[in-house]
Parts: structure tokens; sequence; C-alpha cells
């Protein structure tokens, strides 16, 4: 496991797609494309990633509904919504909806990366607490019980990770 | 509008006015005048007649009386079986006392000469009057006297005569006085009301016996003879071309006619003073009502084009407002291709930045520079339809294939906003819908701001637009439904109110649909919607297939 950021990116724009694919990679990311909402879910569902770049409006699945999904069966997941769209509800709408922020397309790569840095280091910390309460269950758990009910509970915590 | 529509308008509405209103006046002109002259010479033929009537009664009365003294003299026992000149000279200044219309008298014994004379023609004296037909009628004993026409005679002077006859032991003995036709003539014309009329009076045969100088001389033949029966009349005869009423009435003692008649420069026949009068009054009104008419409908066709150009300044101001509404779904359609751009440009420079390892050769930029380039030119072509969209402002009455401007309106300007929106658009497009003779351009707008709706009414959830045009007689139907949140009652009953709208603060002008049903209803057709909350609405565009230019009223 490299320690690159895992990055799925989701527009239907496949030029854009490509160019800031491929930017993205020259600056060290690891980056999976998807041209639509399917694709995105499947991969996302193949696959453990860090972070979501994902465009609002889509043939098919919309971002919004992709949006929905991912964060509700990918719990540490943080998703940029991107918008050619510029409308102040769907954003606002979008981050009630659990993602972490959006960006108006066209953007400055540089306020892109400090949002996907943002977003990283949020995720990280959400990482951080998780395993420490964990930790925390854990060292309860050690405490008068069976060694196999301990395996048991780590089992049950680690499932709980995705 | 061009200025040639507002002058043929204002024709036609000066013409349509003035046919209204001075028609009336015109035919009641025309009718009170012919009904004028109808009058007037009913009027004038019962005076002439009166007339003609009044003065043949007193020539009757004065030749009666000539006759009359004449027959005083024969019949007085003193008067001498063989008078002497002095004799006559005597009855003659007697009789010339009682009326100096007798010029002179002569006595002819049984044998027809005329034995003896008084007056100025002495050379008459023992003429042979035996073969002259009053003679004869004396002789023979038809008359008792008789009163001849007027004549030339041996004199060759115009006169007539009265002759009275006697038979005594002798045989038949007369007396005959001449009369100056001219001493009758002026008596006529001393009498009341003479003066208003021409008379003259013509024998059996249409000869002139007594007349105005300006009418005939005696003895002329007479160009207007009234017929015998009835005895008296009125009668309109167009005598050298003018055409007047003549009254007349045969007198008993002698076959005589007097006609009377209005003097000539009197009568005028339809152009009289009243009639020039009541011309004129109309001709006044008439070119009064014109005047006011012709203002009118200045004025009328002003506030018609006043009215056209602000109705044309709210439909541009309308189509921006719909424009508007597009401007989210143009956003983003124009932020896409630029941030292709944005990516393409900061891919290269990164190519050509040593921080990333080796610089690329330009060569192999050649591809970003070509999709940049592409991007660019979609980013034109959007501004390119939108701008179209928003310029054309005249309206243009054209054929129109409707099935294609739903499809410029559906693929050209809301395509992708209907595939990055996930709506199914489905077309059923009637087979026997013709072409439209309508304006393309408004009926765009009109597609366009049903569809804005519709896709606003989607709230971007996924759904459909069912888009259905049918033929019905006369009229193309063209149904609009969409799958949308649909409208309640209360939203349903204002939505064609200006300024009502159902989407959020800052999103409609609320002009679109009110603005939808002015343009419709100006291309002579009708919006119908049905729709209830969940289900969805279906506008129709009901249209007709010929339209005509609106010439609006007021």
């Amino acid at each position: 496991m490299s320690d690159k950021i895992k990055l799925l990116i989701v527009d239907d724009e496949v030029k854009f797609l490509e160019s800031i694919a491929k930017r993205l990679e020259m600056r060290d990311f690891d980056v999976t494309k998807a041209t639509n909402g399917q694709d995105a879910l499947e991969i996302a569902g193949r696959d453990r990633f860090d972070l979501v770049l994902l465009d609002l409006k889509m043939p098919g699945l919309n971002g919004k509904q992709v949006l929905e999904i991912l964060k509700k069966e990918h719990k540490f997941l943080e998703v940029i919504i991107l918008t050619g769209h510029g409308s102040l509800d769907s954003a606002v709408e979008c981050t009630r909806l659990g993602a972490f922020d959006y960006l108006p397309k066209p953007y400055e790569l540089e306020s892109l990366l400090e949002k996907l840095q943002k977003a990283y280091q949020v995720r990280l910390q959400k990482k951080f607490e998780v395993d420490q309460e964990r930790l925390e269950k854990i060292g309860k758990l050690a405490t008068g019980h069976s060694a196999l009910s301990i395996l048991r509970e780590l089992r049950k915590l680690d499932n709980e990770e995705k | 509008m061009s200025p040639e529509h507002y002058r043929s308008l204002r024709r036609q509405t000066t013409l349509r006015l003035s046919l209204t209103y001075l028609t009336p006046i015109v035919l009641l002109a025309i009718y009170f005048m012919f009904q004028y002259d109808a009058v007037v010479s009913e009027s004038e033929r019962l005076h002439l007649k009166a007339m003609a009537e009044s003065q043949a009664n007193t020539l009757d009365l004065f030749l009666s009386e000539r006759q009359v003294n004449l027959s005083n003299v024969i019949d007085d026992p003193t008067f001498p079986t063989q008078p002497t000149s002095a004799d006559l000279a005597r009855n003659l200044e007697g009789l010339r006392r009682i009326s100096n219309a007798f010029v002179d008298i002569g006595f002819f014994d049984s044998s027809g000469v005329q034995v003896t004379y008084a007056g100025p023609f002495e050379s008459l004296e023992r003429r042979d009057y035996s073969s002259e037909e009053w003679y004869s009628t004396l002789r023979e004993h038809t008359a008792s006297f008789v009163i001849t026409d007027i004549y030339l005679g041996f004199r060759q002077r115009p006169h007539f005569t009265i002759a009275v006859s006697r038979v005594t032991q002798q045989g038949l003995i007369v007396l005959r006085a001449t009369l100056d036709p001219q001493k009758i003539y002026q008596y006529l014309s001393s009498l009341e009301g003479s003066g208003e009329v021409v008379a003259y009076i013509v024998n059996l045969n249409g000869t002139c016996q007594l007349a105005a100088d300006v009418i005939a001389k005696p003895l002329d033949t007479c160009s207007f003879v009234p017929p015998r029966t009835p005895r008296q009349g009125s009668i309109r005869a167009t005598v050298k071309g003018s055409s007047a009423i003549y009254g007349y009435s045969w007198l008993h003692t002698v076959d005589w006619s007097l006609i009377v008649r209005k003097p000539p420069q009197h009568h005028q026949s339809f152009f009289s003073s009243t009639n020039l009068r009541v011309l004129g009054i109309a001709t006044i009104m008439v070119i009064v009502g014109f005047i006011v008419i012709v203002n009118r409908s200045r004025k009328r066709v002003e506030l018609q084009r006043d009215s056209d150009i602000s109705r044309v300044q709210l439909g541009h101001a309308a189509k921006l407002a719909s424009v508007g509404e597009l401007a989210a779904g143009i956003a983003h359609e124009i932020n896409n291709p630029l941030a292709s751009i944005n990516e393409e440009a900061g891919l290269m420079k990164d190519l050509m930045d040593p921080a990333f390892g080796t610089p690329v050769e330009p060569h192999e930029l050649v591809h970003y520079l070509d999709s940049i380039q592409e991007s660019v030119f979609r980013c034109r072509d959007i501004t390119r339809k939108l701008l179209g969209f928003v310029r054309k402002t005249d309206i243009e009455l054209k054929e129109q294939d409707i099935h294609k401007l739903i499809d410029e309106v559906v693929d050209g300007l809301l395509g992708h906003e209907m595939v990055v929106s996930n709506i199914e658009v489905t077309r059923d497009y009637g087979e026997d819908v013709p072409k439209l003779v309508t304006d393309g351009n408004q009926l765009e707008q009109v597609l366009l701001n049903i569809l804005n709706n519709a896709l606003d009414a989607m709230e971007d959830e996924p759904g459909k637009i069912a888009i259905v045009t049918r033929r019905t007689d006369d009229k193309v139907r063209i149904n609009l439904s969409d799958t949308g949140k649909g409208m309640n009652r209360e939203q349903l009953e204002h939505i064609f109110v200006p300024f009502y709208t159902t989407k959020e603060v800052g999103k409609g002008t609320g002009l679109g649909l009110s603005v939808s049903y002015g343009i419709v209803r100006d291309l002579g057709g009708e919006i119908e919607v049905q729709s209830s909350p969940g289900q969805g609405s279906t506008f129709t565009l009901v249209l007709p297939i010929h339209h005509e230019t609106p010439i609006a009223e007021n």
C-alpha cells in the first residue's frame, strides 16, 4: 500500500477529467477516473479511497445522488463537489448532505489542492479519533474478558471502519 | 412594424370611419334635395295651373265683353241700316272709350263687301270679304258672332277681329271690329300675379297668338301646344332642350289656350337655391366630418403604434428575462469547456515545467492545443445561439416547420441541460401536422419558457418530458407534459399573471408565462394547462394553421 492520497475523480467531461487526472498524478496523487455516477459507485465499492472529486451535473446518477450513497457506505470518505453550475443553493445543499466543500468550475489549481489538503487532514483526523476510540474500547475489553471474545470484538470494530 | 403598415392601417381606418359616418349624411342630403325638388315641382304645377285658369277666365270675360260691346252697337234699334263713315266713327269712338283695344270697325252688307269703314286703314273700304272664313260662318248662321285667330289680313299687320251679325229685311248685316293684340296682352300683363310668370296664347294649330317678345312673335309656330283635354292642367315639357312646367287653360269664347310658365332664368331645375343651400351644408358637414375622422384615425393609429412599440419592448424585456432564467443552464454549459481549457492549459504548463521532470517537446503539446480550440468553439457556439435568440426582435410571420422549431429548442438551447439533468425527452410528431404561418422566434420563446418551467419543476430529479403534436381541423395542438411536481389549484389560477412565480426568490421573474400567453394570443392561438400536485403538468399550445396579421381594435 503506497502512501499516496487515493483520489477518485467523477466527471462526464472527458477532456477535463483526463487533464486534471494527469496534473494531480504529477503532484503525487493516486488518481482513479470515472465518467458517470454508476461507475464511480462501483469503483468506490471495489477499492478504498481517501477523497472524491465529484461533478454535480451528470447524465444518469447525478452528483447529489452519488454523494448520498458514498457518504452512507464509506464513513471516512471526504467528497469535494465540482460544479459548472455555480449555483450556491445546490452547493450548500451538498455540504448539508455531507460534502466537505465545493468548488465552482473553472478554478485555480492551487485552491483545489488546498481543499484536497484540508479534506485529507479532516479524514486523517476522523480516522485518528475513531482509531483512538477503538484502542480505548479494546483496552476496556482486555480486562475481564476471554481472549476469544476480545478477538470477536476487534473484528466487529474493524468492519465498522469502511 | 414598418411605417407602411401604419400608413395602410390609417388609410383603412379613415375609409371605414368615412363610410360609417359620412355616407348617411350624403344620402340624406341627396334624398332631401330630390324630395324638395318634387315638392317644389308639385306646388309649382298647381300654382301655374291656377294661374292659367284665372288668366284664361279673365281673357274670356274680356273677349265676351268686347263681343257684347259690339253686339250692343248692331242691336241698337237706332243703328242705321246704311251707316255712314261718320256713324261708324262715332260708334268706334264710343267703343274705344270702353276699351282701347278696338282699332277700327267696318260694316258689311249681305254680299260680304265692307261698305263702310272707320279707322286708320281706309283702303280697306269696299273690299270683298265674302270668301273669308269668319264671314261664311256668320252667313251660314252657325253663330251670331265670330272671334278670329290673329292674322295679317289685307293690312299686313297681326290683328284679330270680332264680328257680330244681325238679320234684317235687307238680309244679313255684319259689324266687325278689329282689336290690337298688343293691347290685350298689355291688359293680361297688368293682372295681379302675372309678373312672376310668362303668359302666351296659342290657337288650335299651335300658332302663337299673343306673347311676350322673349317667348315668340305673334303668328310664329309655338313650340309647346297643350292637349285639348283636360281643358286645364299643367305639364312638364322639354322645349328646345330646357325642361319646364307649363300651366294651360283653354278659353271658352275662342279656341285659344292660355299658357303660363316661369320665366326661363328662374327655372334651373335641380340646382335651385334651396338645393344649393342643402348641398352647401352637407358639403361642410362632410368636410368637417372628414377632418375629424382623419384626425381620429391618426390618433388611433398613433396609439396603436405606441402600444405596439411598448409591447415589443415588453416582449424584449421578457425575452431577456427568460434568457436570464436560462442563464444558469448556460453558465453550466460555458463553465464546463472553460474548466477543460483551464486544466489543459495548466497541464501544458506542468509538462513544460522542469520541476516535473524532462520538459516535453512542443509538438507533443499539439494535442492539447487542439483540444483547447475545440472547447473555445464550443463556448462560441453557445454564446452565438444565445445572442441569436435575443437579437431577433421583429415580428415576422413565415411558414414554419414547428417540429424543427421544437427540435431547435430541445436539442439546441436546452440539449445539454436535458442530458445532464437526466430528463428524457420523447417526441411524438403527428405526420399530418402542416407547416404553420407564424412567428418562429416568438414561438421558440414560448417553448423555451414552458420547457424551462418543466425543467425547474423536476427539481434536479430525473424525469420525462413528452412532446406531442397533433392536427385538429384548422389548428395544431402542441402538448408539452412533464413529470415534475405539478401545481395546485391556487397556482394554476395565477400562472399567467405577470410577476407571479412559484419559483424560489431570485430564480423566476414571473414574466415567462404571462408573456408567453400574450405571444400565443397575438399569434391567434391559446395556451391550455392541466396540472395537479405530484402529477406533473401539461401545457398545450393551440395554434391556427394560418394566422393573419392582428389588427388590434382601439
